[in-house]
């Protein structure tokens, strides 16, 4: 095992223990800002475990799903603030 | 500022056709595909006194302020990461009123959108005039809100009147 | 003199580096987000964190690769977060300004104080018009 797997296995295992504690933030955010916070953090992390994992199996076609994936996060936190902001007028 | 859009995208354009569909002498990297990027910028920006004459002298500032934006992007991510990892805060945050000087549209968007990208601040809104910028700011210094307005306006707002106008 | 050189190994080496960076950046943010007692203080300070952490991951990534197609698309991707990573923030925070969701207890908040008079009345005099529609 070279030193570089070596370094990708750590960056993925780190990686997933801050899926992880997001989740935690998830469950017990006292309110609903919090969770969307939680949930932008969510598509970073998996945005950067999918660029990993590409970098892993070296397999050039993963990427375009973190193409994908940021478009559609963005997208996902915006339309819920949105519909806070308009759900509380 | 469209100017220096367009060369930019001409030189990223560029820079990935000569090396995907031309004949290269330079071994691909990263590093050469960059100093071709920038050859090609340098190249255009030479020509521009014949159509665009301010732009010449607006390059030089303008890679003097991504060189200060990048700096206090380092400087305040790594003054964030200190607190997060000793367990006493140290910050004191505040909500504070900045007087805006720039007027147009363009300007405020591309202020609130620098002072968001630095860690520890965060813009919240616009008075209704477009007089205030509110943002919220950890580290405030013994209660001295005056020194960080100082500091955003003559900071960020100065350099970005000087590329805009 | 260079064919002496392995160019292999540098790229190996140099996206390491990278992605270790972006690693240990992002994990800082996660526990920040974890540890910070306000949303605002953690908003402000999470989002950010976590977008240069990315764009670090995804350059070791492009730079590995070495290829113009790759670059390319990690560029892409790079462009877009730090595009839209400000306008997601700026836009939730203003929400949770409306919501009411409440500052930590040492904030200091005397110039914010119109501000919220304003918006928390302007909210009032709102569901008064609603009842008596």
């Amino acid at each position: 095992m070279s030193l570089f797997s070596f370094t990708l296995i750590f960056a993925m295992a780190s990686l997933s223990l801050c899926l992880v504690m997001t989740g935690i933030r998830f469950a017990i955010g006292p309110t609903l800002p919090d969770r969307i916070t939680a949930f932008d953090l969510f598509v970073a992390n998996i945005i950067g475990m999918v660029a990993i994992y590409t970098e892993f199996t070296g397999n050039e076609d993963f990427i375009d799903v973190g193409i994908i994936l940021s478009l559609f996060g963005f997208l996902g936190s915006i339309s819920f603030a949105y519909y806070l902001m308009k759900s509380t007028r | 500022m469209k100017t220096f859009i367009i060369h930019f995208l001409i030189a990223f354009i560029g820079s990935y056709l000569y090396f995907k569909y031309g004949d290269p002498m330079l071994p691909y990297n990263a590093f050469w595909a960059v100093v071709v990027a920038v050859f090609i910028m340098f190249v255009l920006w030479l020509t521009t006194p014949f159509y665009h004459r301010t732009y010449f002298h607006k390059l030089p500032r303008a890679l003097n302020f991504i060189a200060y934006f990048l700096k206090e992007l380092v400087v305040a991510n790594l003054r964030v990461a200190y607190d997060i990892l000793t367990p006493n805060y140290r910050m004191k945050p505040a909500v504070v009123a900045v007087p805006l000087s720039v007027t147009t549209d363009l300007e405020i968007t591309l202020l609130a959108n620098i002072i968001t990208l630095t860690p520890g601040s965060l813009m919240i809104d616009i008075s209704a005039d477009r007089k205030l910028l509110y943002m919220h700011t950890l580290y405030v210094k013994d209660n001295d809100l005056e020194s960080v307005k100082y500091h955003i306006k003559h900071g960020f707002e100065r350099r970005l009147m000087q590329l805009t106008r | 003199m260079l064919d002496n050189i392995n160019f292999l190994l540098i790229r190996e080496i140099v996206s390491s580096v990278l992605i270790i960076i972006g690693v240990v950046f992002m994990t800082i943010s996660t526990i920040g987000l974890l540890r910070f007692p306000d949303f605002y203080i953690r908003m402000s300070a999470i989002t950010k964190g976590a977008t240069l952490g990315l764009g670090l991951i995804l350059t070791g990534m492009g730079i590995y690769f070495n290829e113009p197609d790759m670059f390319l698309k990690v560029m892409l991707i790079i462009g877009f977060t730090f595009l839209t990573s400000p306008v997601a923030a700026h836009v939730i925070g203003r929400t949770a300004v409306r919501n009411k969701i409440p500052f930590w207890e040492r904030t200091n908040l005397e110039e914010f104080k119109d501000y919220l008079h304003k918006e928390h009345s302007a909210h009032r005099d709102h569901e008064r018009d609603n009842k008596q529609v």
